[in-house]
């Protein structure tokens, strides 16, 4: 359950980690954008290069990023078998019944996990290497203009922030819990789907009533030391753009035309 | 002296009608460091809500330095103490160490650029400033504590109160907590008024004033020695005293007053002679 990555920052000096978030989180949305328009194994394969070398820029061993892959495992797979047995088209290789495996089923199952992949990697490189508040700050200032039309853009990235700042905690409540519960005999692994559905039921309810005292607790200290509205702060954290993101800009600007070119070219 | 906090007939029902403070009255004084203490239940931590405004009395008045706590002044009043809680995740509101401090400040609307300077007086008074990119989860949970006194001191109160603020820790961070005290009161003296609120007496030795309170009932008052002396009265409240005291009630030549741990080994090795 720790190596649930969700969330988790990594504190280091790497170029990534320099970077404005503003410029990470962009670069995040428009990679993740891009990607819905690749549509052949070069395509991808240049996706999969650009979030390799970004990888290696972070500085963090890739152990770091499986750990963040590992908990999404089961979703990519539930995806890769529906496209796998619900793909139309020919060759047919084989078929059960009204399941169909045929070969643009397979090269679908592919592409998506590899898209999958490759999203959860470059949100885990947004995640890793940006601290929590940071994220929200960004967030509160690409969102900014929307408060013109009333969005409460303070407020939810302020709870943004604490939900965030919350999530390993709680992930360790969790594991507490479980490990109290296995002590007396309690098995969250064995049995079918419903008997395991079942198991989850007096796992939750302690971890409901420990998260809602914590959120009185947390209410009461922020209450405490002079919490008003979400509106009438000051900021620690500035943000300002440097060099080096406008470098990261660039290089954003040069994989999406490369990413272009060959889309376009190798398509036609 | 000026009355830091004085508490007048105040009355309080816990889930509108389980009767926990009837009348209760009690004054500090500024620049005293008082002992709160109590069993589980005895209403001590409640107390320290009613005077913070977090839960509302039904009935009788808190004044802070003369300022009357209403709806209207609450914000005010608040400015002016700063409060560490039991839980040390719980009030850890920042990503980071220095986060965790400035978010009070930016509450106060401080300037940004004033910012890192306040942080790192308020984290180098309680030595932590070498730990200020670090995460709460990287810190012990003492070292959270101490980070959540220098986020109530970096908005400069004039009193601070502790809840059970070392009930979670282990000995090496309560020790630690309470150096920490030890060293803001002789720093800042008189310009800073402590409110402990405790179960142990160890932690409750350390004070100027210690208040044993159940049931919503003010039971003794005065200084630490004074109220150890009171052996039975403690007991029946559901306390213990500090081992010497403990100690010493198990004698069967008892000494007249209440010793602390040096003075009962001074006395006991003078019984001989």
């Amino acid at each position: 359950m720790n190596n649930i990555m969700i969330g988790r920052f990594v504190p280091g000096h790497s170029w990534v980690h320099r970077l404005d978030p503003r410029t990470k989180m962009m670069i995040t949305f428009v990679y993740i954008l891009v990607m819905l328009w690749a549509n052949n194994w070069q395509t991808y394969a240049w996706a999969t290069l650009f979030v390799i070398g970004l990888v290696r820029l972070t500085g963090q061993p890739f152990k770091l990023y499986w750990d963040g892959l590992k908990p999404i495992f089961w979703l990519i797979l539930f995806t890769v078998i529906l496209q796998l047995l619900f793909t139309p088209g020919t060759p047919v290789l084989f078929s059960i019944g009204p399941l169909r495996v045929t070969v643009p089923g397979i090269l679908n199952a592919v592409y998506v996990m590899v898209r999958f992949v490759l999203i959860i990697l470059m949100s885990t490189i947004l995640t890793l290497t940006t601290p929590p508040t940071s994220i929200a700050n960004a967030l509160e200032s690409l969102l900014s203009p929307l408060k013109k039309i009333g969005v409460p853009v303070a407020e939810l990235s302020l709870m943004l922030a604490i939900a965030l700042r919350f999530v390993p905690l709680l992930m360790d409540e969790t594991q507490k819990i479980m490990n109290a519960q296995k002590s007396r005999g309690m098995s969250f692994s064995t049995g079918g789907p419903v008997k395991r559905a079942k198991a989850i039921i007096p796992l939750l309810i302690p971890l409901f009533v420990g998260a809602l005292q914590r959120a009185l607790d947390l209410a009461n200290a922020m209450e405490v030391r002079g919490f008003k509205d979400a509106v009438q702060r000051t900021k620690y954290r500035i943000l300002s753009y440097q060099k080096i993101d406008q470098v990261a800009f660039l290089a954003l600007g040069g994989f999406v035309v490369i990413f272009l070119i060959i889309k376009t070219v190798i398509h036609g | 002296m000026t009355q830091a906090i004085k508490i007048d007939n105040l009355k309080y029902n816990y889930n509108n009608d389980q009767v926990l403070f009837d009348g209760f009255n009690l004054t500090i004084d500024s620049g005293q460091w008082v002992a709160l203490v109590g069993h589980n239940g005895s209403g001590k931590s409640t107390l320290a809500k009613l005077i913070l405004g977090l839960i509302a009395a039904n009935s009788g008045n808190i004044d802070v330095f003369g300022e009357r706590l209403t709806v209207d002044t609450v914000h005010h009043v608040r400015e002016q103490i700063g409060m560490v809680f039991q839980n040390p995740d719980n009030q850890f509101v920042g990503a980071t160490v220095a986060d965790d401090v400035a978010f009070g400040l930016e509450n106060k609307q401080i300037p940004s650029v004033e910012m890192p300077r306040m942080i790192d007086e308020a984290l180098s008074i309680v030595g932590m400033l070498d730990f200020k990119d670090r995460e709460p989860h990287m810190l012990s949970g003492g070292q959270k504590q101490r980070v959540a006194l220098a986020s109530v001191l970096a908005l400069q109160p004039k009193i601070i109160i502790l809840d059970e603020a070392t009930a979670m820790l282990d000995p090496d961070g309560r020790a630690t907590i309470m150096h920490t005290l030890q060293d803001l009161k002789a720093r800042f003296g008189h310009d800073i008024t402590f409110v402990t609120i405790t179960h142990d007496m160890d932690e409750a030795i350390l004070a100027d004033r210690v208040v044993v309170i159940n049931d919503g009932q003010l039971i003794l008052d005065g200084t630490p020695a004074n109220v150890f002396s009171q052996y039975d009265v403690i007991h029946n409240n559901g306390l213990e005293l500090p081992f010497a005291g403990e100690l010493a009630e198990k004698l069967d030549a008892k000494p007249k007053s209440y010793l602390d741990e040096r003075e009962l080994i001074q006395w006991l090795s003078r019984l001989n002679k």
